[in-house]
């Protein structure tokens, strides 16, 4: 039973890491929030959608984050780079705005109904693991939730533009004057990003259903994921994701009929005891 | 703007400098404002179809609403997506009073109003003392969290579940009844006295001591707390302020609508709002009103809902790329301002 609520929580924990540390990268660089993150989402779902239609799951595994790259490469030049003298809430204004003509766009092509995708063969079914029996599809998500973590790590801890982008993100100016290129920088960490959302939301079609309240609910999920880890803590977001999921998960066992309220209650809690998140973010400081 | 540089020449000035000037013009401006009143009081119901009416007072509310998203950005630099969830949280609570709790329907706004003031007393205590861009991202969250709340199965013998509900007004509010309520051309000087006392009231705060300790508290929230200001209680007491605005707003919504559906508590409710108040401009009470109103009579010219929220994201795009200073000038320079001062101190660290 534990061992079974906990492995959910990973598995919902692993989309929710992979999106949370997505806004937190380009928080840390551009100080901005993007709100448009869950369309972009969004979007590699549905594109996610269609390329398994074409050429099968793993192909759009592969296809779906190179393109959402090219879309975070067209968001960094058109939309952050043009504002980035401007105030940081009239950017995140912008995203905000930017995300609902996402949102619109995709539901203008697709229509107003549910999709679903289907797990590849290999994944699909269940496997015994220490008398259990958990969906491989799930196992599969962990693995790529932890994965993805152990990549950002590593690249950020041992890499020198991993260096760099620590380097920004604690100190933007002085980062500057030691001859850091910032804006070189924020392509790479935008472009992860959304290349990031798409891996989420490719990952979320065969676990989650695809359909056009997706971004709504899941931008909703991440502001409170990144308020509780503190606002552009890269380390907090994971670890409040990882809480975020176990709550939600258990809330949904132990507490059906609130389970829709108990994140929130997280939230407040979090708010109420430590209001700078749990994290070490750097504006909070 | 103009709040701007007068922040810059300092508090005391402030408090004291604007009255002396304008006691000259003062009798000349308030016969002007109270022509201006009683015409758009009584000429629209003379002349304009109950269409026309009922456009103009969804603009009046929705107006509403935009002011006080608009007061919060202009003197407090905060930017809230939450006016939903006391709009339609207003209807649910007046719904709910009437047909369960069977009061008067006096007592039932009573009843909607003083609990909506409390839930943005506790929500506005836990979320003021964030920084700016957390404050927007908590107002989101929480307003999502009120329209999940009104969705739980466990409440749908309240709330009506997704078919939202039908208000059983039965009696009179101040020699009304849900007839009156019902019909655009009677309701349309309620809508519009509401709009200018609620426009007249945020425009006083702003002119007071509690607006200038606002504006100074965006400007640098630091220095104001070491100069011996309370950065804290003034907020609250702001955010608290526009919340009861838009929960009059909701009120006279239900009161008018006769129904109150789930989808007055959604997204967006909040992002029409804010909409509203980009495209009226975010300074002085008059400008976000004509923004609600601006809203309402485009959103009816662009007809189906899909276009409406498609121009909703355009719109707030394009408002503030293309008006940086006119728009949210005051916003801009705060947060700069405010970037300095966290550059400043981080050096020092």
């Amino acid at each position: 039973m534990i061992a079974l609520l906990i492995a959910n929580s990973l598995a919902l924990a692993s989309l929710l890491i992979m999106l949370a540390s997505g806004l937190a990268l380009i928080y840390g660089l551009r100080d901005v929030i993007n709100f448009g993150h869950g369309a972009i989402y969004m979007l590699g779902a549905y594109l996610g959608y269609t390329v398994a239609l074409v050429g099968g799951f793993w192909l759009a595994l592969v296809v779906v984050p190179i393109l959402l790259a090219l879309v975070g490469i067209a968001f960094e030049y058109l939309a952050l780079r043009p504002l980035q003298n401007r105030s940081h809430i009239e950017v995140a204004l912008v995203t905000l705005g930017l995300g609902i003509v996402l949102g619109q766009i995709i539901i203008f092509f697709y229509g107003g109904v549910a999709r679903s995708v289907d797990a590849p063969p290999i994944l699909s079914g269940s496997v015994m693991i220490l008398n259990l029996t958990y969906p491989v599809y799930r196992i599969f998500l962990i693995v790529m939730g932890l994965g993805s973590c152990a990549i950002l790590a590593l690249w950020l801890g041992f890499t020198s533009s991993g260096l760099y982008v620590r380097a920004v993100s604690q100190d933007p100016s002085v980062a500057r004057m030691m001859g850091i290129n910032a804006d070189r920088l924020s392509l790479l960490v935008t472009s992860l990003s959304t290349a990031f959302a798409g891996v989420a939301g490719v990952l979320a079609g065969p676990y989650l259903s695809v359909d056009p309240g997706m971004d709504a609910a899941m931008i909703v999920n991440c502001l409170i994921i990144v308020v509780i880890g503190g606002t552009g803590s890269i380390g907090g977001a994971i670890v409040a994701a990882l809480l975020f999921g176990l709550v939600q998960v258990a809330g949904s066992v132990f507490l059906p009929s609130i389970a829709a309220l108990v994140p929130y209650a997280l939230l407040m809690v979090v708010l109420l005891i430590a209001p700078r998140g749990i994290g070490r973010g750097r504006v909070l400081n | 703007m103009n709040s701007d540089t007068r922040t810059r020449t300092g508090l005391g000035h402030d408090a004291v400098g604007t009255f002396g000037g304008q006691s000259l013009r003062l009798p000349l401006a308030i016969a002007g404002v109270l022509i201006v009143f009683a015409l758009g009081t009584v000429m629209p119901t003379r002349f304009a179809s109950d269409f026309v009416l009922r456009l103009g007072n969804e603009g009046l509310l929705l107006g509403m609403l935009a002011l006080s998203v608009a007061f919060l950005m202009s003197q407090a630099g905060l930017v809230a997506l939450g006016a939903a969830s006391m709009y339609g949280g207003a209807g649910f609570l007046f719904a709910i009073a009437m047909g369960e709790w069977n009061l008067t329907p006096l007592s039932a706004l009573c009843a909607a109003f003083l609990i909506l003031v409390v839930y943005a007393a506790i929500l506005g205590a836990l979320i003021v003392r964030t920084n700016p861009l957390a404050f927007m991202m908590l107002t989101l969250a929480a307003g999502e969290m009120i329209g999940h709340g009104v969705m739980l199965e466990g409440l749908r013998d309240y709330t009506g579940g997704a078919d939202g509900l039908v208000v059983n007004f039965k009696g009179a509010v101040l020699g009304m009844d849900a007839a009156d309520f019902a019909s655009p051309g009677r309701f349309w000087p309620v809508a519009w006295t509401a709009a200018w006392l609620a426009g007249l009231a945020l425009w006083a705060v702003g002119r007071s001591r509690l607006g200038a300790i606002l504006r100074a508290v965006r400007e640098n929230e630091e220095r104001m707390r070491f100069s011996g200001f309370d950065t804290y209680l003034p907020r609250l007491i702001g955010y608290v302020l526009v919340n009861v605005v838009a929960a009059v707003a909701g009120l006279l919504h239900v009161l008018n609508a006769g129904f109150v559906s789930p989808e007055s508590l959604g997204l967006s409710i909040s992002t029409n709002a804010l909409v509203a108040a980009l495209i009226g401009g975010i300074a002085g009470p008059a400008a976000p009103i004509m923004g609600g109103l601006i809203f309402s009579f485009a959103q009816d010219e662009f007809g189906a809902r899909g276009l409406t929220q498609l121009l909703t994201g355009v719109a707030i795009v394009l408002f503030i790329v293309m008006f940086p200073r006119g728009v949210v000038g005051g916003l801009s320079s705060a947060a700069r301002r405010l970037a300095q001062a966290m550059g400043g101190r981080r050096e020092k660290s």
